[in-house]
C-alpha cells in the first residue's frame, strides 16, 4: 500500500504524517509512507487545501488533520 | 521561498500595470480573512481556497488571472490548479496581502501594516 501526505510541512501536515505512522503501526501492514512537500510536486497532484492524505494515488482525506482511527479505515478498506 | 517553474510569478508592484490593463483578481483567502482586509481593485473574484475545486469555473478562461491570498502560497497552489485545468493566462502574485500592504496599495478595511522585510523589485 502506498500512502502519502502532502503540505508544505505545517503543524498540521506534520501530525497528519505521525498519525499515519501510528495507524500503519497499530495495523501492522506492509505500507510506504512518504511526505510530499515540494510544491512543483504538490501541483501535480492538484493539492489546494492542506493538507492532503492520499491511498494509492486517491486523495481521501483534504484541508484538516486525519485522526488515526480514520486512517485505520481507510488503510481496512483499502486492503 | 517556494521553487517551482509551473506558474508564473510576479510581486504586487509589477502586478499593478496588469490591473490597469483589466487583469482578474482571485482571491483565495477565506471569507473572515477578507472582512478584516480587502484588495481595492476594479476587477476582483473571490473564491475561498476551500471551495476553489467547485467554484474556479467561475473564473473566465479568456481574461488575464492573478491568483492572489494573504502571503503568495496558498494563491501559488490555486494558479498551479487552474494551469493544470487548461487555463493559461494565469500568474501568482508573490508574497500576497502583507507585500500590498507594505507597499500602500488600494485596500479597503483594517489596512495596518504588517511587520516584516520590504526589498521586492529593487533588482
Amino acid at each position: 500500500m502506498n500512502i502519502k501526505v502532502l503540505g508544505p510541512g505545517c503543524p498540521k501536515c506534520k501530525t497528519t504524517y505521525n498519525n499515519v505512522i501510528e495507524a500503519v503501526k497499530q495495523t501492522g501492514i506492509d505500507a510506504e509512507v512518504i511526505k510530499i512537500e515540494d510544491i512543483e510536486e504538490m501541483m501535480k497532484y492538484n493539492v489546494l487545501t492542506t493538507p492532503v492524505l492520499m491511498i494509492n494515488e486517491v486523495a481521501k482525506i483534504k484541508g484538516r488533520v486525519a485522526e488515526i482511527k480514520e486512517i485505520k479505515e481507510l488503510i481496512n478498506a483499502n486492503l | 521561498m517556494e521553487t517551482q517553474t509551473l506558474v508564473e510569478e510576479k510581486c504586487p508592484t509589477k502586478t499593478q500595470g496588469w490591473i490597469n490593463a483589466g487583469a482578474i483578481l482571485v482571491d483565495v483567502r477565506e471569507p473572515e480573512e477578507v472582512a478584516i482586509v480587502d484588495f481595492d481593485v476594479p476587477n476582483i473574484i473571490h473564491i475561498p481556497l476551500s471551495e476553489f475545486e467547485e467554484s474556479y469555473k467561475e473564473i473566465p478562461m479568456d481574461k488575464q488571472i492573478v491568483t492572489v491570498c494573504e502571503n503568495g502560497t496558498r494563491s501559488l497552489r490555486a494558479a498551479g490548479f487552474l494551469i493544470n485545468h487548461g487555463y493559461t493566462k494565469v500568474f501568482n502574485m508573490k508574497h500576497g496581502m502583507i507585500r500590498w500592504l507594505q507597499r500602500g496599495f488600494p485596500a479597503i478595511g483594517d489596512t495596518t501594516v504588517p511587520e516584516g522585510s520590504v526589498s521586492c523589485c529593487s533588482h
